[in-house]
């Protein structure tokens, strides 16, 4: 009987053993992927952090996704920093998120927020790297939205409207200009005015999209008498006149609001000279030619 | 269940990463650079003044003395837009067999012969003077004065709600030498 007690002790004991060693031996996989990350070994720290994330006992802790979406990080950094579409930075983020669910302690909810702001910052780059390098508007609208989404997990009540301004600005001027270097391009022109549009609905007086919208008008009232041949006979040139004056119109209503912002622009002054001229409002030809002068602008005449 | 676990061993050295990893986490925003495109400066005024200059040649009869050599148009006053324009319509239009050539001075020359004398509004007083020397010399004199038909222009340029249209004076026209064509009347303001 007391030898039964004994193996049945024996037993117990090991069966404790072998459960605690095993949740030990997770507890020592995560030492080890930190050390791992320390020493920049962060290919076997992925493994092991992998490993650890799937254990019941350790994949409730929010150690061991912080310390995953680290390792992560250190091979997004390598290899995926330029990619619109990285499946490393997904595991980040989802990373940071389920340790974010999990109430972390202060210290590691900063050093979560930090590495989700700075995720967020590389789509943001990324999105001004599309847009200015390979002028790809499609794919910088995709990581300017993935920006705002990642910034806002970090930073729940950030407000995001001076960006966004930033944002939409920078794709309207860019487009306008390309517009400007080809008339053809009416994709671009129509990308231009959306951007310009959405910009002035986010800010009603924002001067640079009052102006970039007020130039595209006039440059297109512009071109359409540009473009008119000599020998069109006077019922055409009727109608080609009417036409250009409502965009000239069109055009001086932005640009007025860009010029009441800021006197002293030299687009908005030079803009409604031009705007005026297509009018033949020669008392605001005039008005507006002095006050190039009066700013150092040249004039043709 | 499982246990709750708080890496507390490796918490000092783990924060220590992180926070070396701030370091690299200071990412910042590349500002975004904007291109701003500038107005055209093209002077609109002044194409649509030559195709309208380039119209009038096909509703008037010069006489046959004015038919041959080249069709001059010729600019009084300063105007280097208008010139440039109408430069670009000598390339490019003739009237009738005739090539259009342009000339232009800043004061009244009355030797220049021209088949269009167009006098612009920085010498106004120069209409009454132009119409006077150019009767029956088949010259079709344009102007663009308030009021410089009552001194002589056959066609003077004004503007009626920012648009740009023209007067029209037949008694001068006629009194210029040029056969007139009732047409145009319909596409004028008629001030005789």
């Amino acid at each position: 009987m007391t030898h039964l007690r004994y193996i049945v002790k024996t037993i117990v004991a090991s069966i404790l053993l072998l459960c605690s060693s095993h949740g030990f031996a997770q507890v020592d996989k995560l030492i080890r992927a930190q050390q791992l990350l320390n020493t920049k070994s962060v290919d076997v720290a992925k493994l092991a952090i992998d490993s650890v994330i799937q254990h019941t006992q350790t994949k409730a802790d929010f150690v061991s996704w912080t310390t995953r979406a680290f390792i992560y990080f250190e091979i997004y950094k390598r290899t995926d920093k330029q990619k619109l579409y990285s499946p490393l930075r997904d595991t980040i983020i989802s990373s940071l998120k389920t340790s974010m669910s999990l109430k972390p302690d202060a210290d590691y909810e900063t050093n979560n927020k930090k590495l989700l702001t700075s995720i967020s910052i590389n789509y943001y780059n990324l999105a001004k790297n599309l847009l200015q390098d390979s002028v790809n508007e499609k794919r910088s609208a995709i990581a300017y939205s993935k920006y705002k989404e990642v910034f806002i997990l970090a930073e729940p009540k950030a407000n995001l409207l001076s960006k966004d301004i930033e944002y939409y600005s920078a794709v309207g001027s860019i487009y306008s200009d390309l517009f400007g270097k080809d008339k053809n391009n009416t994709k671009a022109e129509e990308t231009a005015k959306i951007a310009l549009f959405k910009v002035l609905e986010l800010q009603q007086d924002n001067p640079s999209a009052n102006r970039n919208l007020g130039i595209m008008y006039c440059n297109k009232a512009t071109d359409l008498i540009q473009s008119l041949d000599y020998g069109a006979d006077i019922s055409q040139l009727d109608i080609i006149q009417e036409n250009a004056i409502k965009l000239a119109k069109q055009a001086e209503q932005f640009m007025l609001k860009a010029y009441q912002a800021d006197e002293k622009n030299h687009s908005s002054v030079l803009g409604l000279y031009y705007i005026y001229r297509i009018l033949s409002n020669q008392p605001k030809v005039d008005e507006f030619a002095k006050k190039c002068k009066d700013l150092g602008i040249k004039l043709d005449k | 269940m499982p246990i709750k676990f708080k890496c507390y061993i490796c918490n000092s050295l783990f924060n220590k990463k992180l926070q070396k990893s701030f370091k690299y986490l200071v990412v910042l925003f590349c500002l975004i650079s904007f291109r701003f495109q500038q107005p055209s400066n093209f002077d609109t005024n002044s194409k649509i003044k030559a195709v309208f200059l380039y119209n009038f040649t096909r509703y008037f009869e010069w006489p046959d003395k004015k038919k041959e050599g080249n069709f001059i148009i010729y600019v009084i006053g300063k105007n280097d837009n208008l010139i440039t324009e109408l430069k670009g319509l000598s390339g490019k239009k003739k009237v009738g067999t005739q090539d259009i050539e342009i000339k232009n001075s800043i004061a009244f020359d009355a030797s220049i012969s021209s088949q269009i004398i167009y006098v612009l509004n920085d010498v106004p007083k120069a209409v009454s003077e132009v119409a006077s020397k150019h009767k029956n010399k088949g010259a079709l004199v344009v102007s663009e004065t308030a009021g410089a038909c009552k001194q002589g222009s056959s066609i003077n340029f004004v503007v009626i709600e920012n648009k740009l249209k023209f007067e029209y004076h037949k008694n001068n026209a006629v009194k210029s030498g040029l056969k007139t064509n009732d047409d145009f009347k319909a596409l004028a303001i008629n001030v005789d």
